[in-house]
């Protein structure tokens, strides 16, 4: 059964497997942050329902260029620190406030993300969401991303960093849809609902 | 009778018609700003308090930063409003040194490890006051931690207790704080692990008075607890997703049939293509 929990509060007092968000005090298991915990699960993992993005390796994320010098260009990734791509990795030209898709190749320890197949994006429009939302964006083997696309003909790109780049099809109805999932992403039958919503709109 | 004749010991009541163990009225609600990360609205008694979290974001000026940990910083303010005579706006000795002390016993609770070289800013402001503003402040500000999504230990409750007309009480307002007698202790606790995070103390007590203080301020700060929990939790409501207020047929195990129709395709593809290869061969 799903549960609410707020940071402190106990999700387990037998041994478990240890997921995300949790620590162990006195040998139980407690929450980190404000989310939610699946009672049934074999492991003691917390789905946080807000929270600030921090980079991890092998993510997918979209920036946007905030600085250029001469060697390379500031990217920033929605994360708390600004990541550098050289002048070098990159193949176009790009310019202040172009949108870049990477994959993040290393993070140190101080969370700063290394960058690698920098890609331009062009037009298009990016959408914000909360980050620790996204994986809701993409669903089970990506079935809520395949009802957005069909359901909006858009060009859909999913940042783990909650950004999400769109392009052609109808935007406005995706970002109504977008908002719908972002505000209903604890509950569940969310991919059905979505595919509801979008049936319903294009009558 | 004047306000010096007044004796806790005979009127077993107090002078707003609380028992010695009492909270004002405490409501909490959460979310309140939406610019904000994390926000919250609390009213205890007559105060009123506002707290938003900004953060973690990059620590400026640069010379703040830790490279170790996240700083949390907190800006208490009071408006001019706040007070029966006009306060100056602005910062003065007595708002630095609360946001100082609040600053640090948030600083416990949170998991400053996690973000290096950043800072967490939270802003409290009393839009009214009536005693026991620092506690109320810190009660909001942990709720709007939590709301923001800040990796915590725990939440922080915190509340006033003391002694006023000659008896051990819960949660002093202006009127008790104003005793002849008066020692005012704003306590706050991390409620699970019971470890205290601020306790100051303006008056003297004896030994004994002082185990009941403790023991009483516990009680009260768990009372708080109660109110937090509820408050952040009152947000989520787990369930269904609606769509126009109805609700959708659960359409069973079709994510997994479209997955086998993928597999299939892609291996009919293979075939078929197969198929072709062999044929240009044949040709």
């Amino acid at each position: 059964m799903k549960q609410i929990v707020i940071p402190g509060e106990i999700v387990s007092e037998e041994r478990k497997r240890l997921g995300s968000n949790v620590y162990v005090l006195n040998g139980k298991i407690h929450s980190k942050v404000l989310g939610i915990i699946d009672n049934e699960s074999d492991t003691a993992d917390v789905v946080a329902l807000k929270g600030t993005y921090i980079p991890k390796r092998d993510d997918t994320v979209i920036g946007i260029v905030n600085r250029v010098v001469f060697a390379g260009y500031g990217v920033e990734i929605n994360s708390f620190n600004e990541s550098f791509i050289p002048r070098k990795a990159m193949r176009q030209e790009a310019k202040l406030g172009d949108i870049i898709v990477a994959k993040i190749d290393d993070v140190n320890e101080l969370k700063e993300a290394n960058l690698s197949y920098p890609k331009k994006l062009y037009d298009g429009e990016i959408i914000q969401i909360i980050p620790v939302r996204s994986p809701r964006l993409i669903g089970k083997n990506a079935s809520m991303l395949d009802v957005l696309t069909n359901g909006t003909n858009c060009e859909i790109f999913i940042g783990k960093n909650g950004r999400v780049w769109a392009k052609d099809g109808n935007i406005d109805l995706l970002k109504k849809a977008i908002n719908f999932i972002d505000e209903n992403s604890y509950k569940s039958n969310l991919t059905n609902a979505v595919e509801e919503l979008l049936k319903g709109e294009k009558k | 009778m004047t306000m010096q004749d007044i004796d806790y010991k005979k009127t077993k009541t107090r002078l707003d018609g609380r028992k010695m163990n009492e909270l004002r009225p405490l409501s909490i609600e959460v979310g309140v700003i939406p610019n904000a990360q994390g926000s919250a609205y609390l009213e205890w008694g007559q105060n009123k308090v506002y707290a938003a979290v900004y953060g973690p974001r990059e620590a400026l000026p640069k010379h703040t930063a830790n490279s170790l940990k996240a700083v949390v910083k907190v800006e208490y303010r009071m408006v001019s409003f706040s007070v029966p005579d006009r306060k100056r706006p602005g910062p003065n000795r007595r708002d630095q040194e609360i946001s100082k002390v609040l600053g640090e016993a948030l600083d416990h609770a949170i998991f400053t490890e996690q973000f290096p070289n950043t800072e967490i800013g939270v802003y409290v402001e009393v839009i009214d006051s009536n005693a026991g503003s620092r506690v109320a402040c810190l009660a909001a500000a942990s709720c709007a931690l939590a709301d923001a999504g800040i990796p915590m230990k725990d939440l922080v409750s915190a509340t006033g207790v003391g002694k006023a007309y000659g008896e051990i009480i819960l949660d002093l307002n202006k009127d008790e704080e104003d005793a002849p007698d008066a020692v005012d202790i704003p306590i706050a606790i991390m409620p699970n692990s019971k470890e205290i995070v601020l306790l100051q103390m303006d008056g003297p007590l004896t030994r004994k008075e002082w185990d009941s203080v403790a023991k009483l301020g516990m009680e009260g700060c768990m009372q708080v607890y109660e109110v937090q929990k509820a408050a952040l939790a009152k947000k989520y409501e787990i369930g269904e997703a609606l769509v126009n207020g109805k609700k959708i047929a659960k359409a069973e195990n079709k994510t997994e049939s479209k997955v086998e129709n993928k597999t299939t395709d892609k291996k009919e593809d293979k075939k078929s293509s197969a198929k072709t290869t062999k044929k240009k061969v044949k040709k």
